[in-house]
């Protein structure tokens, strides 16, 4: 059974009075423990691809199941549950909270899933242990190197066991070591089991997934 | 959906983030909260503190003064300046009015002048008061030393003198006073009896005044006419029927804008009343600044919302609700308007106890309720539009915010 389906998914915007289409008529389908990248140069549209599969927006036409369940038509709400539960993401720029320490950046996600502080504690030292930076706790984001940050917005990924993981060029800025480091750790993470989804236009970089999905001008190739 | 304490916790964390800045929005509610429960503290002191007073003379008392003193009655007419007119009041009027009114228990001139008491080589120059015997009674303020002049000390115009209690001390410093001569405006006078301590308000006090009786005040300054009279009535509830009595007396002689009546319940009314309105305008402009405070409050809060763009991407991205959202803004904003109430009333508090010191104030429950309920509800009506703009925040471009 497929964990993630795009059936025909459509995403038009409207940019000063002009129809932009984003994505056209995008199918495919991802079953749990997959290792798969999206590939796709700038302006492909493959960033509106992964929003559209991670629940941050809604297509304007086709429909997205997860596990099994049409999330097409769900409203703002009900599908930050979704993301809460469901889905783990890595950004580019790492987007941590600059005035909070790294363990509470690791625990934001189970505030949300109204677990309460001393479990989301142990949680969040746990998924700090499995990136490797159990030393690393107390600092704030700004005295972590940008792998280390990058490590930590993993543990965030990871800390509510979400279905799925999206890393969205997740080692863009970093040097080649880090990067390696943060692409091992991704590949661990499948091999134990999550299914992760990855949003490059490296060649290199995808070549860590199973299979690439190729996007261009908003069409799956 | 995140309960109470994990939002204001999120909120306080957010807040010590910026320390500074957060102590500055909180400042225009801090002012906001303690001016209006000082301003209202000293409201309710000062129309307590004349309550008080006028509480001493007891509801019976009655003044007779020249002129026509619209004060009282409602009314609000009398021309200003209208008060101020030349006495007309004789000794006949006094001994009409004592034979005529049965309604009255008693009834003495009340004359003020200015005098220079001297004592040897020490000077003070203060308010010579002419009264009858029934003086101490009347004022509710015994004599402690000596004794008050009597009525045929009245009728010969003896030079007697009773003094308050600052003016012993500046003029006799440990002397006993009682039998030396002072002199008060070239004239001998003999002190007989020193009053009892009776405190002030602002500077005015009971403490400084000297007093002789009438007719001798009335020589000494060459008057024809009594200033006013102190009319004291048989009972409170006999005040009205006195009063018309009086002034059917009065009228067989003067017109009617010759003098008017004054009595301590209806001085007591119009008083409260006008610092009722002056506390209220006082404690209304301070309420303005909470105003102030508030849009202080919103204007952090919309610039807080900008600059946290992609912290409440972010947020939403792993699973926070626009309704989540809303709720920890508004939280920050309620928490910077309820810190700053507690700081306010803190420091009202302490500022009325220190300007207790000088002049009463009271620190009503209510002002504080008061104050500290509208700094909340400040907070919310100011946080809503800030909280608002962060909770529909598109989570993508949110996230991509520079």
């Amino acid at each position: 059974m497929s964990l993630l389906k795009l059936v025909g998914v459509s995403k038009i915007y409207q940019l000063d009075g002009v129809s932009v289409k984003a994505v056209e008529k995008a199918s495919l389908e991802i079953k749990k423990g997959e290792f798969v990248a999206i590939m796709g140069p700038s302006g492909s549209g493959k960033s509106t691809l992964m929003h559209l599969a991670g629940c941050l927006d809604t297509p304007s036409s086709g429909k997205v199941y997860l596990k099994g369940k049409n999330i097409s038509n769900l409203n703002e709400a009900e599908l930050a549950r979704i993301r809460n539960k469901e889905i783990g993401f890595v950004f580019q720029s790492f987007n941590l909270i600059p005035r909070i320490k790294a363990i509470d950046n690791v625990s934001l996600p189970l505030i949300y899933a109204g677990v309460n502080y001393e479990n989301r504690i142990k949680r969040a030292i746990r998924a700090l242990e499995k990136v490797g930076l159990k030393e690393r706790i107390q600092h704030l984001p700004n005295q972590l190197s940008g792998g280390e940050q990058q490590r930590v917005a993993i543990a965030r990924a990871l800390i509510n066991h979400p279905e799925i993981i999206f890393a969205d060029e997740p080692t863009g800025n970093l040097d080649t070591k880090s990067g390696d480091q943060v692409m091992k750790i991704l590949k661990d993470l499948n091999q134990k089991g999550h299914t992760i989804i990855l949003v490059t236009h490296e060649q290199e970089i995808a070549d860590f997934a199973q299979r690439t999905i190729k996007i261009r001008d908003g069409k799956i190739e | 959906m995140i309960n109470f304490s994990e939002t204001t916790g999120l909120a306080l964390t957010a807040l010590k983030a910026n320390k500074v800045r957060s102590f500055l929005t909180m400042l225009g509610i801090v002012i906001g909260v303690s001016s209006v429960i000082l301003l209202l503290a000293i409201g309710s002191g000062l129309k307590n503190y004349i309550t008080q007073q006028l509480a001493d003379l007891g509801s019976d008392t009655i003044f007779v003064m020249p002129g026509n003193i619209n004060i009282g009655e409602g009314g609000g007419g009398g021309t200003p300046g209208a008060g101020v007119s030349l006495p007309k009041f004789t000794e006949n009027h006094l001994t009409k009015i004592r034979t005529k009114v049965k309604s009255i228990k008693y009834i003495m001139p009340y004359i003020e002048s200015n005098a220079n008491l001297s004592y040897k080589s020490k000077a003070y120059i203060t308010q010579l008061s002419g009264v009858g015997p029934e003086y101490p009674q009347a004022r509710n303020q015994a004599v402690s030393r000596g004794s008050f002049f009597t009525n045929s000390q009245v009728n010969s115009s003896k030079r007697v003198v009773v003094l308050g209690i600052d003016v012993v001390e500046e003029l006799f410093e440990d002397q006993d006073p009682i039998g030396k001569k002072i002199t008060i405006s070239d004239q001998r006078y003999t002190v007989i009896g020193v009053l009892e301590e009776k405190g002030g308000f602002g500077g005015v006090s009971y403490d400084n005044l000297a007093y002789a009786p009438w007719t001798t005040v009335l020589d000494q300054n060459e008057m024809d006419n009594i200033q006013s009279f102190w009319i004291v009535a048989g009972s409170a509830g006999e005040v009205n029927q006195t009063k018309e009595e009086v002034e059917a007396v009065l009228l067989e002689d003067l017109d009617e804008e010759d003098f008017s009546l004054l009595d301590t319940k209806s001085l007591l009314d119009t008083i409260s009343s006008i610092l009722s309105v002056l506390t209220a305008a006082l404690g209304g402009i301070a309420a303005i600044s909470l105003l102030v405070g508030g849009i202080g409050i919103m204007n952090i809060m919309l610039v807080s919302v900008t600059e946290r763009t992609r912290e409440i991407g972010l947020r939403k991205a792993v699973g926070a609700t626009p309704q989540e959202i809303l709720l920890q803004f508004l939280t920050e904003a309620v928490v910077f308007s309820v810190c700053g109430g507690l700081i306010g009333i803190g420091l009202g508090i302490g500022g009325a106890l220190i300007i207790n010191r000088f002049i009463q104030t009271t620190v009503t429950l209510w002002s504080v309720a008061l104050s500290f309920g509208v700094s909340s509800l400040v907070g919310i009506i100011f946080g809503v539009a800030p909280a608002a703009k962060a909770s529909r925040l598109d989570p993508i471009r949110a996230l991509r915010y520079e």
